[in-house]
């Protein structure tokens, strides 16, 4: 694959150490912020890792953008956190003002912030040609 | 769907976006930033934030996200296949101290010491259940919907009951703990807790604690089947990361080791909360709870009612802090729970009844929390500004379970909501 799989996994959210993580190793350069020492006479132990399997990650490719916005419709969605109706509004407003060209459409998405609502979906689809979405509070 | 999408969200989730966008297998989604929060800002402040710049990116907000929508995709934008996490090696090898260093800085601990997992530990611990290590026990997430769930061994779960100091004979309740999926580090961003009441046998076989200080530091099964819980939520679904998995604002100390409560039966008057749920007095089930919080504890003393205590009166006026969106638990020490038998509540379903009733709020004061987000206001459901309604519409949203020692009348109440009750025995 030729995506930079640093960027990616580091996305991911995976710490550098597990990243490095190949080693079966923890290796004695643990910080030693509580005094702890790495002597070789000590005994050491192995542990088994506490960690579950997460699932595959599919690459979805995003979607071709538009040449430009006049001319066509753009949907805001709130997916209905307090506040996102109104700052949905004042983008609106922004698009009155200065691309007076968009004409925007507002809609709150059915369900919970990350749900699926496919009716809202076949909507824009059909009505729009892109999305503005306003996720969070 | 095909449409180009310019997602916008407040700088305090950058994390979080970036993150679940990544787990969704668009880790290079073009997402716009605004300050934080946009909640409870002036229409004006709104538009400010529009004027002015990304706070991340550090350019004009509004021309991003026109730029975000118009500008071509990169190759890598378009990337398609498949990535696998990683999660490291299996085993780790090191001296005691420097594995404790380990599991700590790579977020695999609750931040206290653990019980070092070595595979003589865990075959032990294996040893608590007659299912296989290699069989698949359930998938979790920090939060259902927004982040793929991870699925999760029999040795697995082993490892995580090893660390939090768990014995054997523990494990199979925490087997049926993992089986529900449920996350005791639910990734909301509103500190949320979780509980557990373990009914059946099992809870004097463990000698765990119903009687006095039950929900205290003093019990080990109490305690480290808890603490498993909290373990198990951080490792097995990727969960407990502040800033991307876990969002709560403050946090909450309940989630070093969540509500273990094991009811105390002998001294109910009533029938046990799994026997409620239509399991039999001799199976060993656990039931869960999920919500804001749990309040101290609030006393018979000073009712100024004699010769019984209105109980029940306290208990509805203990619930007036509280928000509908979760139920109402009671954790009624014996003495309370035998004291509302004497005020002639017979049955549960006598007391609940009676808190529905009068467990009531006016619907001026609590407009905005009940129907925000509704389609119909309360003047589509009959109601005025000073109709007075129950505060939760269904009796199921009280809950009532009997622990405690019997040294004072005290109840305590959780603003949390029932889920499930699963069968410990089947873990065995």
């Amino acid at each position: 694959m030729g995506m930079n799989r640093r960027k990616l996994l580091s996305l991911i959210g995976m710490s550098p150490a597990i990243l490095a993580g190949a080693t079966a190793e923890a290796q004695s350069k643990a910080k030693n912020k509580n005094g702890r020492s790495g002597s070789a006479a000590e005994v050491k132990l192995t542990a088994l890792n506490p960690r579950g399997i997460p699932p595959p990650i599919t690459l979805i490719p995003m979607a071709p953008r538009l040449a430009t916005l006049d001319g066509k419709t753009v949907y805001l969605v709130s997916d209905g956190f307090p506040g996102a109706d109104h700052f949905l509004d004042q983008i609106a407003n922004w698009f009155k003002k200065n691309m007076p060209n968009v004409t925007t459409v507002y809609r709150l998405k059915a369900g919970g912030f990350a749900d699926d609502d496919p009716k809202l979906n076949a909507e824009i689809k059909e009505k729009g040609q892109a999305v503005i979405m306003a996720i969070g509070h | 769907m095909g449409i180009p999408a310019a997602p916008i969200v407040t700088i305090a989730f950058k994390d979080l976006a970036q993150t679940n966008c990544a787990k969704r297998g668009m880790p290079l989604q073009r997402i716009s930033y605004t300050p934080h929060p946009v909640w409870g800002k002036t229409d004006e402040q709104m538009y400010a934030y529009l004027d002015g710049n990304d706070p991340v990116h550090n350019i004009p907000l509004m021309k991003e996200i026109v730029d975000s929508l118009t500008r071509p995709l990169t190759a890598d934008e378009s990337k398609t296949g498949t990535v696998t996490p990683p999660v490291g090696a299996p085993s780790f090898t090191d001296t005691a101290d420097n594995l404790q260093q380990y599991f700590l800085d790579n977020g695999m601990t609750d931040t206290m010491p653990i019980i070092i997992p070595t595979q003589e530990k865990v075959d032990a611990m294996l040893k608590g259940t007659s299912h296989k290590p290699d069989e698949v026990v359930g998938k979790m997430t920090p939060a259902q919907g927004a982040f793929p769930a991870w699925s999760f061994t029999v040795q697995q779960c082993a490892v995580n009951a090893v660390m939090a100091g768990a014995t054997p004979d523990y494990f199979p309740t925490i087997l049926a703990i993992a089986s529900t999926g449920i996350s005791a580090l639910f990734s909301s961003t509103n500190s949320l807790v979780s509980a557990a009441v373990i009914n059946g046998p099992i809870r004097d076989k463990l000698a765990m604690n119903y009687g006095i200080g039950a929900m205290g530091p003093f019990n080990q099964p109490n305690a480290t089947i808890g603490r498993a819980w909290t373990l198990m939520s951080r490792n097995l679904d990727g969960g407990g990361i502040c800033g991307e998995t876990y969002m709560g604002s403050q946090g909450n100390v309940i989630n070093y080791s969540n509500l273990i409560i094991p009811e105390n039966e002998k001294d109910s008057p009533w029938p046990p909360f799994h026997v409620q749920k239509g399991f039999k007095p001799e199976e060993n089930v656990i039931s869960f709870f999920f919500g804001f919080c749990i309040t101290q504890g609030q006393g018979g003393k000073g009712l100024g009612v004699k010769p019984v205590p209105l109980y029940n009166v306290a208990m509805s006026a203990n619930c007036s802090p509280f928000a509908s969106l979760f139920g109402a638990l009671f954790l009624l020490d014996p003495l309370v729970a035998n004291g509302l038998g004497d005020l002639g509540f017979k049955t549960k379903d006598s007391v609940v009844d009676w808190l529905q009733k009068n467990t009531t709020v006016v619907v001026k004061d609590v407009k905005s929390m009940l129907f925000s987000g509704l389609p119909r206001g309360p003047e589509a459901a009959g109601l005025t500004d000073d109709s007075v309604i129950p505060k939760w519409q269904k009796s199921d949203a009280f809950n009532l379970v009997v622990v405690g020692g019997q040294t004072n009348p005290y109840h305590q109440l959780a603003n949390m909501s029932y889920r499930v009750s699963v069968s410990i025995d089947k873990w065995i």
